[in-house]
């Protein structure tokens, strides 16, 4: 374990407000619409914001601080703060029937597509 | 990695410079030039009054897959992440649109003070955090000296 060589950085370290980042997706498509997921470490239901507006899929989640207040970082390898992505959804997707959960860190997004209207048959009479 | 931040930045260059060198954190580079990925996970070291405390970003790993053990100062974490499944069945390569996400088998091997008291080490995992608790020992924290005078 080495000390931190930096005399400002546990201040620092300490207000995960200050760093956004964008978090790792999969997505993956089945016959029944797009599936997909987000890692999103740190985040739980009640600091999660999904909203979706016009076509624009948003996705917000509150990292609260992992530490206790006081604690003296000896070594750091990584970054705690919150997380921010949008999507834009494609105008199949049935915005009042998306589901979301959340387990482990993990977000899953299901976006249901609309069902294609089955082939119908136009008649066509002469004049 | 950051896209941008919540407030007016009042250090722009300290931010540039500090991105940098995540950046180059990122990779390690060995004696023949050859970067090689660094290790996973990356863990937070801290210290509290009573103990030291690791922490983890472990997002999408389960309790039950997670192995923590200790032995001649040097904790190893184990796990593994497997990716998502449909109707046990891996999901066809040219189903998926975006793929950012890494799977597999993992393990990272901590070197940790001999001051710490081996027998009451904890750990909790929530929201695919891991918290590894290593409380010092009796002997490490600080003692009252009894000043008398000679009187």
């Amino acid at each position: 374990m080495s000390r931190p060589h930096s005399e400002d950085e546990p201040r620092e370290f300490l207000t995960p407000e200050q760093f956004v980042f964008t978090p790792p997706i999969d997505i993956y498509e089945t016959d029944e619409g797009l599936v997909l997921y987000a890692d999103l470490p740190g985040v739980s239901v009640g600091s999660l914001e999904l909203q979706v507006q016009d076509n624009k899929l948003t996705l917000l989640g509150k990292v609260e601080p992992q530490i206790p207040e006081g604690a003296l970082p000896l070594h750091k390898e990584y970054e705690v703060g919150n997380f921010l992505r949008s999507f834009i959804l494609s105008g199949e997707i049935v915005h009042s029937e998306i589901e979301a959960k959340l387990a482990n860190g993990v977000l899953r997004i299901f976006l249901p597509k609309a069902p294609k209207a089955e082939p119908r048959r136009i008649q066509v009479n002469t004049g | 990695m950051p896209i941008f931040r919540w407030e007016q930045s009042w250090n722009p260059l300290r931010d540039l410079e500090r991105e940098v060198d995540r950046l180059i954190q990122g990779v390690e580079f060995t004696v023949q030039g050859i970067r090689m990925p660094r290790q996973y996970p990356a863990v937070n070291i801290f210290e509290l009054e009573h103990e030291f405390l690791i922490t983890a970003e472990l997002p999408g790993m389960q309790v039950q897959d997670l192995e923590l053990t200790i032995a001649n100062g040097v904790l190893t974490l184990k796990g593994h992440r497997d990716s998502p499944v449909v109707d046990n069945q891996d999901i066809p390569e040219e189903r998926f649109r975006r793929r950012e996400r890494t799977f597999g088998e993992w393990q990272r091997s901590i070197s940790i003070p001999d001051r710490i008291s081996d027998e009451h080490l904890s750990a909790e995992f929530n929201d695919g955090v891991l918290k590894i608790h290593l409380p010092k020992l009796e002997e490490e924290l600080p003692r009252q000296i009894p000043v008398s005078s000679g009187e």
